[in-house]
C-alpha cells in the first residue's frame, strides 16, 4: 500500500523527487520507516539524537496525532495520508 | 586580476549576500537565501571552485549544513551534517562556525557547534565526525552555557602549524590543541571567572570572540564577557588591554592582515546595547596597547542596538574593508580600514554573522 506524505515548506529541500511524497508499507510504522529510508535527510529534522520526535514536530495520520496511535497496529488504507506539521510555536 | 568582494550575511531568518568590486562603493544584494532558517555560520570557500557553506538551524527542525556552488542560486543540504552520537547524550542545536582547515589540508573543514563541541570533515563536507577528545575533556561536567547557549563559536587554525588550533566556548573558555586534536589544554590563566555556579577548574570563562595576530602566531586577542585581553604565549596567559575603551563589555572583534584590531563596546552585560545609543567602532593599531574611536559616517541619532559576536568581519584587500551588522538588521561597512562608514541600504532581520569572501 502506498500513501501520501506532506511536509512543511522548510523541509521541502530535505527530500528529492516528486511531491507530495509517496511511501509504502502495510502499517503506519512501516510507512514511517520507509519515509526515512527514502529521504534520510529528514531524520535529523524530525528526530533528535536520542531518536525522540522533536518537541515541536507533529506527525499526523489523517486527522489524528500519531502520538495517540499505535503505529505497529495501524493498517494503511487507500487514501490515508501522513502530515508532518509544526506545532504552533510562538506568538 | 580584478577582485570581487562578497559579503555573506547570516540572520535569524535567512542569509543575504552583497556583491561588489575592490572599490566597495556599489553593492548588489541577493537573497533572502534559505529564508526561514537561522543562519549562524557562513563560509565562502575558494579551495575547490566556489562554494558557500551555511550552518542552518531552526528551533523546531534542528541544525544542518547546506551548500551552494552557484552563489546561492541553488542549495543542497548535506547528506550528513554534524550530529552527536546517541551515546554522547549531547544535543546539537546550532552550528556557530564553519572554517577551512590548514592550507596543507585543502579538503578539511571544522564546525563549532552548540551544545559545545567540534566537528571535522576531511572530504569537503561530505562526512563529519566529532572530535571527541574535546567533549571528553575532564572539565566537561563544569561547562556552563552563557546567554547565547553553550556554544563553540570560535575556531582558530594556526596557519604556521597544522597541528595547533584554538577553540573558544561560552561560557567555558579557550582550549588549545598542539597535537592535531588528540589532547586539549585549558588556556584561561589571567581570565576572570564568571558566575556559573560550577566548580572553578579553570573553565567558566566567558570568551566572546578571539582572533590571532597575523604576524605572530603566539599572539591572540580576545573580547571577553567583561574585558579585552591579549596573550603573547599562545593562550597560556592573558593580560588586559583596555586603555582608551569606554567599557570592557562587547562581543565582536576582528583583525586586519596588517594587525589593526577592531571592536564595538556595548554598555554592559545587563544592557547589551551600544553606550548611550551611539554606535562607535574602536580601533587599535598597536597590538591592543591603546584604543581610540575611529571613523565618521555612523548614525548620529540614537540607535540602541547590539552587535553579535560573529557579526563583524574584515576583508583581505590591501586597504581592508571592515563590516558589521546589528541586532536590528543594519549593515555598515568601511572601505578604508574604519576611517569612513556607510550603511548598506537594506533593513535585514537580526544579523547573526558577517563574513567576507574575496575572489578573482
Amino acid at each position: 500500500m502506498e500513501i501520501e506524505v506532506t511536509l512543511p515548506g522548510l523541509l521541502r529541500d530535505s527530500v528529492d523527487g516528486p511531491y507530495p511524497l509517496r511511501v509504502a508499507g502495510t502499517t503506519l510504522a512501516e510507512a514511517l520507516e520507509d519515509l526515512l529510508d527514502r529521504h534520510p535527510r529528514l531524520r535529523v529534522h524530525l528526530y533528535d539524537e536520542q531518536g525522540q520526535l522533536r518537541p515541536h514536530v507533529l506527525l499526523y495520520f489523517n486527522e489524528d496525532n500519531i502520538a495517540w496511535l499505535d503505529p505497529l497496529a495501524t493498517p494503511l488504507r487507500p487514501g490515508d495520508r501522513v502530515h508532518v506539521l509544526q506545532a504552533v510555536s510562538g506568538g | 586580476m580584478p577582485e570581487n568582494v562578497t559579503l555573506l550575511v547570516g540572520t535569524n531568518k535567512g542569509a543575504f549576500f552583497f556583491h561588489s568590486d575592490a572599490a566597495r562603493k556599489e553593492w548588489r544584494m541577493t537573497g533572502p537565501h534559505l529564508g526561514g532558517w537561522e543562519v549562524y555560520s557562513l563560509l565562502g570557500d575558494s579551495r575547490h571552485g566556489r562554494r558557500i557553506y551555511a550552518g542552518t538551524s531552526h528551533f523546531v527542525y534542528g541544525p544542518t549544513i547546506r551548500v551552494s556552488d552557484d552563489l546561492g542560486e541553488t542549495w543542497t543540504e548535506l547528506e550528513t551534517s554534524p550530529r552527536y552520537d546517541k551515546e554522547s547524550g549531547f544535543k546539537l542545536e546550532r552550528i556557530w562556525q564553519i572554517v577551512p582547515g590548514h592550507a596543507s589540508q585543502p579538503d578539511t573543514l571544522y564546525a563549532g557547534v552548540q551544545e559545545a563541541g567540534l566537528f571535522a570533515s576531511h572530504d569537503r563536507g561530505t562526512t563529519w565526525s566529532e572530535i571527541t577528545s574535546l567533549t571528553a575533556h575532564p572539565t566537561r561536567p563544569s561547562w556552563f552555557p552563557g546567554a547565547g547557549g553553550l556554544c563553540l563559536h570560535t575556531i582558530l587554525v594556526d596557519p604556521t602549524n597544522a597541528r595547533r588550533m584554538w577553540v573558544a566556548m561560552s561560557a567555558v573558555g579557550v582550549f588549545r590543541t598542539d597535537d592535531g586534536g588528540q589532547t586539549w589544554t585549558v588556556c584561561t590563566k589571567g581570565l576572570p571567572g564568571v558566575p556559573t555556579g560550577m566548580p572553578d577548574d579553570g573553565v567558566g570563562r566567558c570568551v566572546h570572540k578571539m582572533v590571532q595576530d597575523p604576524h605572530d602566531p603566539d599572539t591572540l586577542y580576545m573580547q571577553f564577557h567583561g574585558g579585552v585581553f591579549t596573550s603573547t604565549d599562545a593562550g597560556d596567559s592573558w593580560t588586559p588591554i583596555e586603555n582608551g575603551l569606554p567599557g570592557n563589555f562587547g562581543f565582536p572583534m576582528c583583525i586586519t592582515k596588517s594587525g589593526a584590531l577592531f571592536l564595538i563596546p556595548l554598555d554592559s552585560d545587563e544592557r547589551r546595547y551600544v553606550p548611550e545609543g551611539r554606535i562607535q567602532v574602536y580601533r587599535s593599531t598597536d597590538r591592543g596597547a591603546s584604543w581610540a574611536p575611529v571613523g565618521s559616517g555612523l548614525p548620529q541619532r540614537p540607535e540602541y542596538v547590539g552587535v553579535l559576536r560573529d557579526a563583524m568581519a574584515v576583508d583581505s584587500l590591501d586597504s581592508p574593508g571592515i563590516y558589521f551588522g546589528t541586532t536590528m538588521g543594519q549593515l555598515f561597512y568601511s572601505p578604508d580600514e574604519g576611517e569612513t562608514w556607510n550603511q548598506i541600504p537594506a533593513q535585514l532581520p537580526r544579523i547573526t554573522t558577517v563574513k567576507t569572501w574575496v575572489t578573482d
